[in-house]
C-alpha cells in the first residue's frame, strides 16, 4: 500500500476542518431549529427524536450543504421531509372547514363583539393564555400548520417556505391564508369558552 | 389597477396579510399604507393583527431542553 502522499494530508485536513465548522454551526442553529420543530411535530417528546434524527441525518451528509447558503433551511429541510416520512401527519389532505367563509378579522370581530366597543388591540393579550394559544396550533391540521410555523415563528419568508417544504410559492400563500384562519377559529372559540 | 376605489377596507384586508409578512411589492405597500392612515377601522384591526402575531411568537417560544442540546453535541462524536 502506498504512503499518503502530503497532498492528500492537506486535503483530509481540510476536509476534517470543514466538517467540524459545519458541525458547529448546525448546532448553534439547533435553538432556533427546535423552537421550529416543537410545533411542527405533534408534542415534545416526537420534536426531540425529530431532531435528533434530522442531526444524525446533517451529520452524515454534511458534505451535501452549499457553504454559504441559509443552514436553518437546510436543516429544516430535512427536518420537515423526516416529519413526513415518520407518518406524523394523520389528515394528509387538507379539510374544507366553514372558517374559509368567514373574514381575517374574524377574531378580532368575536372579541370586539364580546368587549361591546371598539377594542384596545392589546387587551388580546390579557383575553388569551399562553397555552390557549400551542393548543389552538396543534389543532391547525399540518398542512396548514407547517407553513404557519415556519413562517410566523421560525420567520422564513414565502420563498424559503416554498423551498423547504417543496411546494409552490402560490400553494404556501394559499395554505398560510388558510392556516391563519383556522388559528383565529380556534382561538375565537378559545375566548368564547 | 390598485383595487382600493371599489371596496377600499375588503382590499386592504385582502393585502393585510401579505402586508404583515413584509411581502408586497413597494407600490403596493403604500397603497396599504395610504389607505391605513385614513381609515381608523382597518387601522384598529392591523394593530390588532401585529400584536396578535408578536404574542403567537412569545407565546410559543419553547426553550430546547439542555439534555436535547447534549444529545446533539453527542450524535457529532459518535458519528466520528
Amino acid at each position: 500500500m502506498s504512503e499518503p502522499t502530503s497532498a492528500d494530508t492537506r486535503r483530509l485536513a481540510e476536509e476534517a476542518r470543514n466538517r467540524v465548522r459545519f458541525e458547529e454551526e448546525a448546532l448553534d442553529l439547533s435553538d432556533q431549529v427546535y423552537r421550529v420543530a416543537r410545533h411542527l411535530a405533534n408534542s415534545r417528546e416526537d420534536a426531540d427524536e425529530l431532531m435528533q434524527e434530522t442531526y444524525v441525518r446533517a451529520f452524515r451528509s454534511w458534505q451535501q450543504y452549499t457553504p454559504g447558503t441559509n443552514l436553518r433551511a437546510w436543516l429544516l429541510r430535512i427536518l420537515t421531509n423526516l416529519n413526513i416520512d415518520r407518518g406524523r401527519r394523520q389528515q394528509r389532505s387538507p379539510q374544507t372547514t366553514s372558517l374559509d367563509e368567514k373574514s381575517d378579522y374574524y377574531l378580532y370581530d368575536k372579541l370586539e363583539e364580546q368587549e361591546g366597543r371598539p377594542m384596545d388591540e392589546e387587551r388580546v393579550i390579557e383575553r388569551l393564555s399562553q397555552d390557549s394559544v400551542v393548543d389552538a396550533l396543534a389543532h391547525v391540521p399540518h398542512d396548514f400548520r407547517d407553513v404557519l410555523v415556519l413562517v410566523d415563528i421560525g420567520d422564513f419568508s414565502y420563498a424559503d417556505t416554498a423551498q423547504i417544504l417543496d411546494i409552490p410559492v402560490g400553494t404556501v400563500m394559499s395554505r398560510l391564508h388558510r392556516a391563519r384562519r383556522i388559528l383565529k377559529g380556534e382561538l375565537a372559540e378559545e375566548v368564547a369558552k | 389597477m390598485s383595487g382600493y376605489g371599489v371596496d377600499p377596507c375588503v382590499k386592504c384586508e385582502e393585502m393585510m396579510q401579505p402586508f404583515l409578512d413584509r411581502e408586497l411589492t413597494m407600490g403596493e405597500m403604500q397603497e396599504a399604507e395610504a389607505h391605513l392612515d385614513t381609515c381608523s377601522h382597518c387601522r384598529r384591526r392591523y394593530r390588532f393583527e401585529v400584536s396578535l402575531r408578536r404574542y403567537i411568537r412569545t407565546a410559543t417560544t419553547e426553550q430546547m431542553p439542555l439534555e436535547l442540546k447534549q444529545k446533539l453535541a453527542a450524535l457529532r462524536i459518535e458519528l466520528h
